[in-house]
């Protein structure tokens, strides 16, 4: 199956099989390797990718179901060589230790500020209520999203 | 672990669709957003030959109002649901409801119609939509019908499509004026789980405070989403009082059918649904809630 999309600002067009999921064409197609398979049922989080701004589960959604629609992943948040903000506050802030559930966390952060600059804790609690970690507690993670949004005093 | 191959068909009208459900060779199976289905698919317990995708059917997805109706179709997304201002303001109990679903990017995927036909018990928008007396429009190679959606859940994972049908939409008639209502989840482990139980509740007072009409949806607490009409008949004509109201979280309780789960037993469940009927209850009645 042929499909187009476009992929972290870039126009991309691959094949695909019919059964495979945004997961198996990132890092098996694409080879793009920062989208991490944890548990492939929805529930660790670290699949996380934007679809249309929007966070989705890589495990779960089809391929075919991204046609025609702007994915972002852990590489597209770089520009121009210059790290995303999300990204140098969890590096400065030790809010990433074995690394597994970062590109997850990244993205669903990146999702909740792109839509609430200002969040409370609250908010980016519930934001990554689905992104597990079993290394860090979460605090510096919190502490890292609510430092890098672009609305913080 | 790639999924167990199987052949995509993604057809772009309502009559494909029905068309490539209905040869007999092999299994199809549906797809919306993939969230519950994907898992299934993935853990073995269904091997499809072919899956048939609705997402290039647009009319499945539009969320609008049709005079005091609200028109849900089948592809409508939860986290649109939660956030479309039609919903907020006509259907408050939906969009709290269908806010309560797992996690932003399960909500994001998940699909009314797929959670609808899923038919899992501890389903957070069946209560509401048990509440709202909604209706679940069905399409089929001979034509369509309607089934209300106290009759749409059959089983414990089974609902009264057909082989060969699809949900094309869901019907919410107007929230009744002066209600309140309100659905409470509670969940034993983490936030982001199922409902251990899930109550929705619907409560319109007359003029001297008597609620002369009530509606309780429960979830997680039956092989099946489902009304509690003794808890509602304790409740209606009454200006209820605290020990009224823990009488009718009682009968609640009694009239479930839980399962033990690793979750928590049936006697906890039991337990949670006195305390969370109970809670929700009380808040509609001191207007901590409203519609
Ligand atoms: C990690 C995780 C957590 C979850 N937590 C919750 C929760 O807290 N509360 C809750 O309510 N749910 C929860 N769910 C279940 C979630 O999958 C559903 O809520 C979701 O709405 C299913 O919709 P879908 O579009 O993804 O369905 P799909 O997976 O696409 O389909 C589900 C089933 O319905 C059938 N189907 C789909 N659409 C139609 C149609 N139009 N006509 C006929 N058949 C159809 C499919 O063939 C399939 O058998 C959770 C799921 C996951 C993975
Ligand atoms: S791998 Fe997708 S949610 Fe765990
Ligand atoms: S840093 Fe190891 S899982 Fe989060």
């Amino acid at each position: 199956m042929k499909l187009e999309l476009t992929l972290n600002g870039r126009p991309c067009v691959t094949e695909a099989p019919g059964h495979w999921t945004v997961l198996d064409l990132l890092r098996d197609g694409l080879n793009l390797m920062g989208t991490k398979y944890g548990c492939g049922e929805g529930v660790c989080g670290t699949c996380t990718v934007l679809a249309d701004g929007r966070p989705i589960r890589a495990c779960l959604v089809l391929a075919a179901h991204v046609r025609g629609r702007a994915l972002v992943t852990v590489e597209g948040l770089e520009r121009d060589g210059r790290l995303d903000p999300l990204q140098t506050s969890f590096a400065e802030r030790g809010a990433a230790q074995c690394g597994f559930c970062t590109p997850g966390m990244l993205l669903a952060a990146k999702a909740l500020l792109a839509q609430n600059p200002a969040p409370t804790v609250d908010d980016v609690r519930e934001a990554l209520a689905g992104n597990l970690c079993r290394c860090t507690g979460y605090t510096k993670i919190v502490d890292a999203v609510l430092a890098a949004a672009p609305g913080a005093r | 672990m790639r999924l167990y191959p199987f052949d995509l068909v993604e057809p772009d009208t309502l009559p494909a669709a029905l068309d490539a459900l209905s040869p007999l060779d092999g299994e199809a199976r549906l797809v919306a957003g993939g969230t519950a289905l994907v898992p299934m698919i993935r853990l073995g317990l269904v091997k499809p030959d072919r899956v048939i995708s609705l997402h290039r059917l647009p009319e499945l997805a539009e969320v609008r109002r049709d005079g005091g109706t609200l028109q849900l179709g089948a592809m409508a997304r939860l986290a649109d649901i939660d956030t479309a201002p039609t919903v907020r303001e006509g259907w408050p109990l939906l969009a709290e409801a269908a806010r309560r679903v797992a996690t932003p990017a399960i909500r994001v995927s998940g699909t009314i119609g797929g959670n609808l036909c899923y038919a899992e018990a501890a389903s957070d928008p069946a209560p509401a939509l048990l509440c709202l007396e909604a209706e679940v429009r069905v399409a089929g190679a001979a034509g369509g019908r309607t089934v209300p959606v106290v009759d749409f859940f059959r089983g414990f994972y089974e609902t009264a499509l057909a082989p060969g049908e699809i949900v094309t939409a869901i019907r919410v008639p107007a929230t009744p004026a002066g209600a309140r209502s309100g659905y409470v989840k509670f969940t034993s482990r983490s936030a982001e789980d199922r409902p251990l139980v899930g109550v929705a509740a619907l409560v319109v007072r007359d003029s001297s405070g008597r609620w002369d009409d009530v509606r309780i949806g429960l979830g997680g607490v039956a092989p099946t989403p489902i009304r509690a009409p003794r808890a509602e008949a304790v409740l209606r004509g009454e200006a209820p009082g605290d020990a009224t109201l823990r009488a009718a979280a009682e009968a609640a309780a009694r009239e479930a059918e839980p399962l033990s789960d690793l979750m928590g037993s049936a006697d906890y469940r039991r337990e949670m649904i006195r305390v969370w009927v109970r809670r929700l209850l009380t808040s509609l009645r001191d207007g901590a809630r409203s519609a």
